[in-house]
């Protein structure tokens, strides 16, 4: 489908892994708490099979928060994705809320939004320093849906690729599992193959 | 319209937008600085501008909310703080009188990149005052609290209910099995209520589930000992971390406690007043694995052994010679 080489995939890892860094000493200023992140792998996905991929097969509720970004070169739309119950269990380890309400309440849902936030500007901020451009970006919004739900939001351009992050998160004694996803159309893949190799030149020296 | 003076209809338009706007150049010096943050701050555009934040909010506490304006001027990202993981961080008040004891605003902000040519940066804050919704999450989740608590309350004797003693009972088995501690169970019965109630009445008889209740309630007092309403005159004790002698003893308070109430019953045994029968159950785990089931069958068999031997009596189920011994009063 699409071939990055093996440098080129380590370069957009060492990337990401560099962003959620800076998105964990964030919220850990926050909560006054070591967290840490880290991006395990990444990989790419057609469009069409994600759906399935993201659930296991199961069609559980998905709770996502979305930004779009836009650049010279790179324009895409981010979501952050975690499992309902797992976003539920992040939010209240990180406000403190003991009471378990079957659904985030408004107010946690903008602290969720504020933690997708964090972590996607981190991301996409690492990438525009590697990119050396500007890249805007929206507001975030909260969205909770099947997978499926969540996917259409973005359009139906099936021959879109999406780039995968697998995220662990580790607060407390808790380890939590989640995704970015980020929607990208081929000629920003095309595009993106030069700037990566210029970083690894400059990266090797 | 003329482009000046769209500017500056413009300008004035933001000055009156009922939510804090608040502009910072590429400095982070304030440029601007609207009539909603003036009223809520206390302190005028006038000395204001060319200032940056901490400069004028000395305590100001939030890393985030900097890092969030370095951010939207150097990278072009925005960013929203919420409420919930940022506490106020701008000094704004509701109120002059607020203002007096402190009591910030409850914010929520959102820190938004403004370009107006390819050279010059700025950033907008945006304040938004939630007080409202905090107030309104706050409420919503006192009353699921209460809910909750109502829903293992028997409406009635203000006891614990059957649904609260399933889930206690249930985890202090658990608990005990883990721990290899005992364990004991009491099933009590008041002795012909039946009869009580068709005598006096039933609203006699609800006082009656009422003070045999509260005499039971009144025999325990560890933290994690329960007392639940099982069914119609029925009640139930689970009592963690206790063996048969500690079960036998509380039992025996229990049976005299209800005695002593002296509530007016005639009835065809000796006592002329309410009394109960009571059957108790260890959990011993040192002994047969059992399940907690078996537990309650246990202590209800003592309790029907109790019953046909003429009320007014404990029984404790013997495990070691499968047979009950009875100590009748």
């Amino acid at each position: 489908m699409f071939d990055l080489t093996e440098l080129q995939y380590d370069a957009l890892s060492e990337i990401f892994n560099i962003g959620v860094g800076h998105a964990a000493s964030a919220l850990s200023d926050i909560l006054n708490e070591e967290m840490r992140m880290s991006v395990p792998r990444i990989s790419f996905q057609n469009r069409a099979n994600l759906a399935s991929k993201l659930c296991n097969g199961e069609n559980r509720r998905i709770c996502g928060v979305r930004q779009s970004f836009e650049g010279a070169i790179f324009n895409t739309d981010a979501m952050l994705m975690f499992p309902e119950e797992k976003s539920l269990e992040i939010v209240r380890l990180m406000v403190g809320g003991s009471l378990s309400m079957q659904e985030l309440t408004e107010m946690e849902q903008e602290a969720m939004s504020e933690i997708g936030n964090i972590i996607l500007n981190a991301c996409v901020g690492v990438l525009a320093d590697m990119l050396k451009q500007d890249i805007q970006s929206s507001l975030p919004s909260y969205h909770i849906g099947n997978s499926d739900e969540l996917l259409s939001s973005y359009g139906d351009h099936a021959d879109d690729i999406v780039l995968i992050l697998h995220i662990d998160i580790a607060l407390e004694k808790h380890e939590i599992e989640g995704h970015v996803a980020f929607i990208l159309d081929m000629s920003t893949i095309q595009d993106l193959r030069p700037h990566l190799d210029q970083y690894i030149t400059e990266m090797i020296g | 319209m003329l482009t000046e003076d769209r500017n500056n209809l413009f300008g004035h338009a933001l000055k009156a937008v009922n939510a804090g706007v608040v502009l910072l150049d590429e400095n982070q010096k304030i440029v601007f600085w609207n009539n909603w943050m003036e009223r809520h701050s206390f302190i005028s555009e006038e000395d204001a501008l060319d200032k940056t934040l901490p400069e004028i909010s000395p305590d100001l506490q939030s890393v985030r909310l900097l890092t969030a304006i370095r951010q939207a001027l150097a990278n072009r990202l925005p960013s929203i703080l919420s409420q919930t993981l940022n506490k106020s961080p701008l000094p704004l008040f509701a109120s002059q009188e607020e203002a007096g004891k402190s009591i910030r605003m409850q914010q929520a902000i959102q820190v938004l990149p403004i370009q107006t040519s390819p050279e010059s940066h700025y950033c907008m804050i945006q304040v938004t005052d939630v007080s409202a919704a905090v107030n309104r999450e706050s409420i919503l989740r006192q009353q699921a609290v209460e809910l909750r608590s109502k829903a293992h309350v028997d409406g009635l004797t203000g006891i614990a209910n059957r649904r609260r003693f399933d889930e206690h009972g249930e985890e202090s088995f658990r608990h005990a099995k883990r721990n290899g501690t005992t364990m004991s169970l009491i099933l009590i019965d008041i002795d012909f209520f039946k009869l009580y109630n068709d005598t006096y009445g039933h609203q006699q008889g609800d006082y009656c589930l009422i003070e045999v209740a509260t005499a039971l309630s009144d025999e325990v007092r560890r933290p994690f000992d329960l007392v639940a309403r099982y069914g119609g005159e029925e009640f139930v004790v689970v009592l963690p971390e206790t063996d048969a002698e500690g079960a036998m003893h509380i039992a025996c308070r229990m049976r005299a406690h209800v005695e002593s109430l002296g509530i007016q019953h005639a009835k065809p045994n000796k006592v002329n007043t309410v009394t109960i029968s009571l059957g108790v159950a260890m959990f011993d785990p040192s002994k047969r694995a059992i399940s907690f089931n078996e537990l309650i069958n246990r202590a209800d068999h003592a309790l029907y052994k109790a019953k046909h031997s003429g009320r007014n009596q404990i029984v404790l189920h013997e495990e070691s010679e499968n047979e009950e011994s009875s100590s009748a009063i």
